[in-house]
């Protein structure tokens, strides 16, 4: 009644209880002895009972008493609400409509809007309807409603997209729609097997519930572009042909909307071939200097299909470089010489697994185009001069996403610039000291940057002959020191991203450490380390990226782009039949008594109604002794 | 002197009520009770209240000076008193509420029975003594009505009413007295008998109304021990006696408040009725007719 449901009704029977005082009551109010009294009078100005007050009252702390029982067991049994709209009495039909990357065949959405109007209009007017799209996951397009009108305006209105099918979330989430009352599921969809592949267990459907399957014919095959990476300076597209016959298709390269090339291709029938292009020394985007590296930024591969699914007809990829990390080397002028020594490091181990390399002036740092800073993953402050508020601003901000700074506190980095709010690029403040020869000598040899020199091992070969003073605080830890006990690196952690701060410079100035073959590795460990939090996804499939509603494509996600495309499996055409359909849902049925339980135990907590049950119990007995102290 | 004590006194020397009434009939009760009064008497003080002749006496030191025939004295010098036969000149009406309150008794006595006892001690003394006694009973209403009679064979009479009694119902005194007041013509003495469970302000009333004709009123209230003291114990419903509805009360509880309404009603009729000329009597039934007989005496020797 009311739709209200218990998680432990056999506590109901507690109520029972409620029996012991209407039985008391009836079999032992004559307890006191009567005794005629004549001087009533007198006694009638006492505090005395009135007999009919006195059961005017009886009867009062009778249901008092009898309502404590039944409010208690009342509370015990954990009631809820299952929902507002569980009074509909004459039960619900939902109607599953499948607006999965399977469904972008030619005219086949179309099959679907025409089987599900059929299926509201079929559905008599004393039901309520409800029409909920899934792919990989159901929403909500027209609630139960007796208005089948609404229902069927919402149904013109869905549109498939590049969602993988999940039967189990949808079912699962048409039950929770039916809360519990008796009714119908009816699913219009092309009964794709790897539907079922995901999420079996996720289902919850109570057995008062019938699922009915509408089917919608599926294409007699699909080609589609599975993948699509960049290897070797090679753009490489994935093709799965899912007929009987072998496909012929021409495979079009695109980095944005410049062509960069087309591929023709034969698949042969139930395989797959991949189409390459080669893209290395192609230039993307708007860079103003020479790319020394591999591609980067986003691409797409395309192909014409024309019976099979849409949506697999275009796949994304945002090309990372693919040569490793990008290095970014700030410097007072931009000039190569400024950064030649840290270059010539990384350029060592340049290409795949390697590094990128660019040096820019720090003034030019604030003009540099997004995508190409979006692709940085460390930032090597060697100089400072110029770099103006927006540049500071943007550092600030790249750190704080993720990205890794090294400092190199030098002749040409003042601190000034870097330390001053607003904004605060290092939170560690340093000045530049008097010429004093050092070493090296690390403080936490167990550290990524230092664990490949066992200790100081040959970082102690390096002399300093002249350092910054850097002012550890709280905010900073020390890694290294130098042989004085001064810091030598210390580590900050900005949101996301790591600074690491050297109390000298890279560039042989202050120290021969350019010229130690300790140089090398400790640079390739530096900056692996700093860009170790940057290294990220650059491909998600539908679904996994919140707030990125169904469509493919790139996408930004803070300072990145990543690519969006369709899950693989949805292009494949395999179907299971009705009756193999209706057995997953049987066995999801079987393994959601326990899941609808748990349902119900969430909506019961949060509900929480045997809190005001017990609490009205709790008044009802304060109710009955202050009544019953009360003379009558 | 308080009740109590009173009956601590007195039971060495006078029947107990409970004794009383197993004794045969009326007539027996009541000359066991008179005689028994009289025979502890050490002087009658109302012997003579006749006016029919009997003989002169010389006057002796003690006799009242208005017994003292100054004619005589008159004509022969000496002092002689004159001696009368007993002889009616005062009537009695006995008013007894036969009331349900009245059959209360927590032990062999109920207030009925005590007030017919009473009432028929009272009847054969005033008969003995040659006043003519009537008897009324009543509850809300005149239950029966003995005219008052001097004559000995009166007291059966009453006697045979007064066996006759049962129980009534609701007690509503002013009624009754307002009837009787406007039917007794001739002064006399008025002995009312009742529990006194009506209103005090209408009882006060109708026995004022008996003074304003001239009569002697005397009230007897009967109560029962328990009535005075509320000995119960455990939690109880009392039902009253007339209405028959009950009330739930705990003892404990309700006792002291009972005790202070009870008590403040008896002040009230000592006063009030003090104030009026009418002698009030507090009567527990647990204790001897006698002082009932004395306070009726005592009022007698008022009205000669």
């Amino acid at each position: 009644m009311f739709g209200l449901s218990f998680l432990a009704p056999l506590f109901l029977a507690g109520a029972v209880a409620a029996a012991i005082p209407i039985l008391l009551h009836l079999f032992h109010r004559r307890a006191e002895p009567v005794v005629d009294f004549a001087a009533m009078r007198y006694l009638r100005q006492a505090p005395v009972e009135q007999s009919r007050r006195r059961r005017v009252r009886e009867f009062v702390l009778l249901a008092l008493r009898v309502a404590a029982l039944a409010l208690m067991a009342f509370a015990f049994a954990r009631p809820y609400f299952a929902s507002a709209s569980s009074a509909l009495a004459d039960g619900a039909t939902v109607v599953l409509v499948d607006t999965s990357a399977s469904l972008t065949a030619p005219g086949q959405f179309e099959q679907v809007r025409t089987r599900a109007a059929d299926v509201i209009r079929r559905v008599p007017v004393t039901q309520a309807v409800a029409v909920l799209s899934f792919a990989h996951t159901a929403d909500l397009v027209s609630p139960l409603a007796a208005d089948h009108s609404l229902a069927l305006a919402a149904l013109s209105q869905l549109q498939p997209g590049g969602g993988a099918t999940s039967y189990a979330a949808a079912l699962r989430r048409a039950g929770e729609e039916l809360a519990g009352r008796p009714g119908r599921i009816v699913v219009v969809t092309d009964l794709q097997e790897s539907g079922w592949a995901t999420g079996m267990t996720d289902g919850a459907l109570p057995d008062n519930v019938t699922v009915d399957v509408e089917p919608v014919v599926m294409p007699s095959g699909n080609l589609a572009l599975t993948s699509l990476r960049i290897e070797g300076g090679e753009a490489i597209a994935g093709l799965s042909n899912y007929s009987a016959d072998a496909a012929t298709a021409q495979v079009v390269f695109a980095a944005g909307e410049r062509r960069l090339g087309a591929v023709p291709l034969t698949v042969p029938p139930q395989g797959s071939a991949d189409a390459r292009l080669a893209v290395a020394g192609i230039v993307l985007g708007p860079l103003s200097g020479p790319l020394s590296g591999p591609l980067s930024g986003p691409l797409s591969a395309t192909i014409a299909d024309a019976r099979g699914y849409a949506a697999d007809n275009v796949r994304y990829a945002v090309a990372d470089g693919d040569g490793g990390i990008f290095v970014l080397a700030v410097s007072a002028s931009g000039n190569p010489a400024d950064s030649l020594y840290l270059e010539r490091a990384l350029t060592i181990a340049g290409g795949a697994g390697g590094f990128q390399f660019r040096s820019i002036a720090a003034a030019a740092l604030s003009s540099l185009d997004d995508r190409t800073f979006g692709g940085v993953d460390v930032v090597a402050i060697l100089g400072s001069r110029g770099l103006d508020q927006r540049g500071r601003q943007r550092l600030a901000q790249f750190v704080e996403a993720g990205g890794g700074m090294l400092v190199a506190a030098g002749p040409d980095v003042e601190p000034d610039m870097l330390t001053q709010s607003p904004a605060k690029v290092v939170k560690t403040g340093w000045q530049v000291r008097d010429a004093v020869a050092t070493n090296f000598a690390p403080d936490d040899s167990r550290h990524p940057v230092f664990r490949l020199f066992g200790g100081a091992g040959t970082l102690s070969n390096v002399t300093f002959s002249r350092s910054a003073l850097l002012k550890a605080g709280a905010e900073g830890t020390v890694i290294a020191r130098y042989t004085d006990g001064t810091p030598a690196v210390i580590e900050e952690r900005t949101g996301k991203g790591r600074v690491l701060l050297l109390a000298s410079d890279l560039n042989y100035r202050w120290n021969d450490f350019p010229l130690q073959p300790s140089f090398v590795p400790f640079v390739h460990e530096t900056v692996r380390y700093l860009a170790a939090s940057r290294a990220a996804r650059t491909e998600y499939l539908v679904g996994e990226l919140p707030g990125h509603g169904t469509s493919t494509g790139v996408v930004m996600i803070g300072t990145r782009q990543v690519a969006i495309n369709i899950d693989p499996r949805e292009s494949d055409p395999g179907v299971i039949t009705t009756d193999a359909f209706r057995d997953s849902v049987a066995r999801i049925q079987t393994l959601t008594v326990q899941e609808a339980g748990v349902a119900d135990q969430q909506r019961e907590d949060g509900q929480g109604l045997w809190r005001y049950g017990l609490l009205l119990m709790l008044l009802t007995l304060v109710g009955e002794g202050l009544i019953g102290r009360r003379p009558g | 002197m308080t009740v109590g004590e009173r009956r601590g006194a007195s039971e060495l020397r006078f029947l107990d009520p409970a004794i009383l009434s197993r004794l045969g009939t009326l007539e027996l009760k009541a000359r066991t009770v008179v005689e028994g009064f009289l025979t502890g008497l050490h002087r009658s003080p109302f012997k003579g209240f006749s006016v029919e002749f009997a003989e002169y006496r010389q006057y002796l030191p003690g006799d009242p000076l208005q017994t003292i025939d100054w004619k005589v004295y008159a004509r022969s010098d000496r002092l002689y008193v004159k001696k009368f036969e007993e002889e009616t000149n005062v009537e009695c009406h006995l008013l007894l509420d036969v009331s349900g309150s009245m059959s209360y008794g927590s032990h062999a006595v109920t207030k009925l029975r005590y007030g017919s006892m009473l009432a028929a001690s009272l009847a054969y003394l005033m008969n003995r003594q040659r006043d003519a006694v009537g008897l009324t009973t009543f509850d809300e209403r005149i239950v029966s009505m003995t005219p008052p009679s001097a004559r000995p064979s009166h007291l059966r009479s009453i006697l045979v009413a007064l066996d006759s009694i049962a129980g009534g119902s609701k007690t509503n005194v002013t009624r009754p007295l307002q009837q009787l007041a406007e039917g007794i013509g001739k002064r006399g003495i008025v002995v009312l008998i009742s529990d006194l469970l009506d209103e005090p302000e209408r009882i006060i009333d109708g026995l004022r109304h008996f003074r304003f004709r001239g009569s002697d009123v005397i009230v007897f209230h009967l109560l029962d021990p328990a009535e005075l003291t509320f000995p119960f114990e455990r939690a109880t419903r009392f039902r009253d006696m007339e209405l028959g509805d009950e009330v739930m009360a705990v003892p404990s509880v309700v006792r002291e408040r009972y005790l202070e309404s009870l008590n403040a009603a008896i002040e009230r009729y000592k006063r009030e009725l003090g104030s009026c000329g009418i002698d009030y009597s507090l009567v527990d039934t647990s204790t001897p007719l006698d002082f009932a007989l004395m306070s009726y005496l005592s009022t007698r020797g008022r009205a000669r």
